[in-house]
């Protein structure tokens, strides 16, 4: 275990850590404990208030960012991106724009529409500029699949899978399938009475049958093989019923109210 | 009314600055009986002639009355305050000789007409940097009587910074004044404060920060109006932002009710209702359309209205149209974003209407009618409506077509009771509000009650005579006596 690295050393460890992940096949285990030491060496109290050491900071951050991504490890990226939100939009701290600003900002709002949290996508997405919004590749995707989620248009954002700006959205839209799958079987289960086998695939978007049998034992859908249908259960027209609890209620509450000396 | 600092003017004297020492002189004669007193209307009595002061200020005035109490006040920091006051005004110093003891009160008072001296004559630096030291010495000495001014220097502090484009700079003044006016329970400071936070955040988006803020600060409930109205307005934005439209509604709707209907008023009331607008829209529901002829709101809501009428008809291309044409005006407004959330609501609404008009309908139409991309596109729309309950209706997957269910009818249903339901709640809600808020008269009641008192008094005794009579005249009245008891 090494000691804590010195302001110093932090650019050349910074730098070899670089190569490391640039290089055609990471090891990831050495980068991982190479950032782990980078990000200890970030609290080294001379690099804090040094503003020379603001880039390497954020270019830390964003190495950290990118390689949680190839790791698929969700949480510590969620880390990073809290903390470089503060050198994206409170102090630039003079530096130029970063070139992998716009991508992981995509990333992140991509992140948070596959968590399902709408209401933090779209103050995420006041924080961004304008002008951005309707130009850059990177944050328009996201933006785009969100209206497209709204509406109902699944294949949109199934077709969206093949214009992805960067490889590194795939990741989140693989999460983002298997929530819209969900979707779109409880849209089904209310809308079709039954479904050819097939058809039942292609909206899905399942590629073999046995996902789609699996999927169907999960739901409790009604397979009939003979037939080549999936019947989906009707939900029973229970609105029809006398609401005896409901309307008791409701008359008690009114006498008591007439009856109340305010 | 010819005061104690008149003595010491030597320069023949206008009738304009007589008049403006008069008001001025008037003014600290309410401020300090208020203090004497401890009673706040006297305060907002001095407060309220500002108006009409503000347009009559004259530096040489001014400097005389700040000369005149400078030499006296209690507190060093005050005295300090309006030593820079009076040199921002660039007046040489007369020399006053104050007879009495100068109240901060006061003096804080006028320092605040020199912000507003300042305010109009667009020196938003000086002011700038003069309201800070204001408000360190109105917050250091935390006194309650101090409450509706020192609110009204932190707004033209507020101002003065968001003027000269440094509003972030003004947010730690902000904060240590939320704390320094919770701690000493000053409760118009504390709302004014609130708002000009909100505000603060909401220039800048964060709207994360701000809910926080909201959430965990309590806004005084008997803040003036003119404050709930405000607050009541940011609080809409925020929600309608993050999605919590219902709450968005309530908010808004309110601050239009709290806002005095004066013509001065009238940008405040474009601006909720503008948002008002989109938030109904949001949440499924299309406004009134008297909201948009009111004259006040009609030139400004034009845009507006044609966003609801497209909304309400369902076409996407009028939709699209609509947004381009009046894209800058949004703009300017804000909600741009918000407008874009429309196109979901735009879909909703031709569903729905196709869905009423038609028992069996391709799928294919439905895509050219709508004008979406694709069949496929427009079959998982129609799943998602119906899952969604906006329509009833069946969707046949092999010969492509939706079927809508049968029009039910809707009195067969509970669908009625609960509408009536929420309506009677209404009203019993409402009558109880009003039995509450009734006011008698004041001594009136109390002579009532003599009244009673003395009514019942009667009444007793003449039962008492009655009994009495009844045991006396005759032995076996057992009958009569049982009737009384009754």
């Amino acid at each position: 275990m090494t000691g804590v690295p010195s302001a110093q050393e932090l650019s050349g460890l910074y730098d070899r850590t670089r190569a490391e992940l640039d290089s055609p096949k990471p090891n990831h285990n050495a980068v991982k404990t190479q950032l782990s030491q980078l990000k200890i060496a970030l609290h080294n109290a001379q690099v804090e208030l040094d503003p020379r050491f603001q880039l390497t900071k954020r270019s830390i951050l964003e190495m950290g960012a990118e390689f949680s991504i190839k790791t698929g490890d969700i949480a510590a990226f969620e880390r990073y991106i809290a903390q470089l939100e503060v050198f994206y939009y409170d102090h630039k701290h003079g530096l130029a724009d970063s070139k992998v600003m716009y991508p992981l900002v995509g990333l992140n709002l991509l992140r948070l529409l596959s968590e399902n949290l709408i209401a933090d996508f779209h103050t995420t997405l006041e924080r961004i500029d304008l002008a951005q919004l309707q130009s850059n590749p990177y944050i328009v995707h996201p933006v785009k699949l969100e209206q497209a989620l709204m509406e109902g248009s699944y294949k949109k954002v199934w077709q969206a899978r093949a214009e992805v700006p960067t490889p590194e959205y795939l990741f989140f839209m693989d999460i983002l399938m298997a929530t819209i799958r969900n979707e779109v079987a409880s849209c089904a289960e209310k809308s079709y009475s039954s479904l050819p086998f097939d058809d039942a695939k292609s909206v899905l978007f399942f590629t073999s049958m046995d996902e789609l049998l699996r999927f169907a034992q999960e739901r409790r859908w009604a397979v009939s093989p003979s037939e080549k249908r999936i019947t989906f259960p009707s939900t029973a027209e229970n609105t029809r019923m006398f609401q005896g609890e409901t309307i008791m209620k409701q008359t008690l509450a009114y006498a008591r109210e007439l009856e109340r000396i305010v | 009314m010819a005061t104690p600092e008149n003595v010491t003017m030597e320069v023949e004297a206008t009738p304009e600055q007589k008049l403006a020492e008069s008001h001025l002189a008037r003014n600290v004669k309410f401020l300090e009986r208020g203090i004497a007193t401890a009673e706040v209307h006297y305060t907002h009595r001095a407060l309220r002639t500002i108006f009409s002061l503000r347009k009559r200020l004259q530096p040489d005035v001014l400097a005389e009355s700040i000369a005149a109490h400078v030499s006296k006040s209690n507190s060093q920091v005050v005295a300090d305050c309006l030593h820079r006051a009076a040199e921002s005004l660039g007046q040489p110093r007369a020399a006053g000789t104050a007879t009495k003891a100068c109240e901060p009160e006061v003096c804080l008072f006028l320092c605040l007409l020199v912000q507003l001296y300042h305010l109009d004559h667009n020196e938003h630096e000086r002011g700038a940097q003069l309201s800070d030291v204001f408000v360190e010495a109105a917050l250091d000495l935390q006194r309650r009587t101090l409450d509706p001014i020192v609110s009204r220097i932190i707004f033209y502090c507020s101002r003065f910074f968001e003027v000269t484009g440094r509003l972030a700079d003004a947010r730690p003044m902000l904060l240590r004044a939320l704390q320094t006016a919770t701690l000493t329970n000053m409760k118009e400071t504390k709302a004014m404060v609130l708002t000009l936070l909100l505000r603060n955040y909401l220039n800048y988006k964060l709207y994360d920060q701000a809910e926080r803020l909201a959430a965990r600060s309590s806004f005084p409930t008997d803040a003036p109006n003119n404050l709930l109205a405000r607050y009541l307005y940011y609080m809409g934005r925020i929600e309608a932002v993050q999605l919590n439209y219902s709450q968005a509604q309530v908010h808004l709707l309110e601050a239009t009710r709290k806002a005095p209907s004066t013509p001065a008023t009238a940008g405040f009331q474009q601006t909720v209702h503008k948002i008002y607008v989109i938030v109904e829209l949001l949440m499924g529901n299309i406004p009134e359309r008297s909201l948009f002829r009111t004259p006040v709101l009609k030139k400004p809501l034009q845009p507006y209205f044609e966003l609801a009428q497209a909304v309400r008809v369902g076409d996407l291309s009028q939709f699209q149209d609509v947004v381009s044409r009046y894209q800058d005006q949004f703009l300017k407004d804000q909600v741009l974003i918000l407008v874009q959330r429309l196109r979901h609501n735009v879909i909703k609404a031709g569903i729905r209407s196709i869905s009423v008009a038609y028992s069996r309908i391709s799928l294919r139409d439905i895509c050219l009618k709508l004008h979406l991309d694709s069949e496929e596109d427009a079959e998982y729309i129609v799943a998602k409506a119906i899952r969604d309950g906006v329509i009833d209706a069946t969707i046949d997957h092999e010969k492509g077509f939706v079927k809508s269910a049968e029009v039910h009818n809707v009195y067969g249903t509970s669908d009625p009771q609960h509408a009536f339901d929420k309506r009677i709640t209404f009203c019993l809600g409402l009558y109880n509000e009003s039995v509450k808020s009734m006011r008698y008269p004041g001594g009136d009641h109390r002579k009532e009650l003599a009244y009673a008192d003395e009514a019942i008094k009667r009444e007793r005794e003449l039962a008492q005579e009655i009994e009495n009579e009844e045991y006396d005249s005759d032995s076996d009245a057992m009958d009569d006596a049982t009737d009384e008891d009754l």
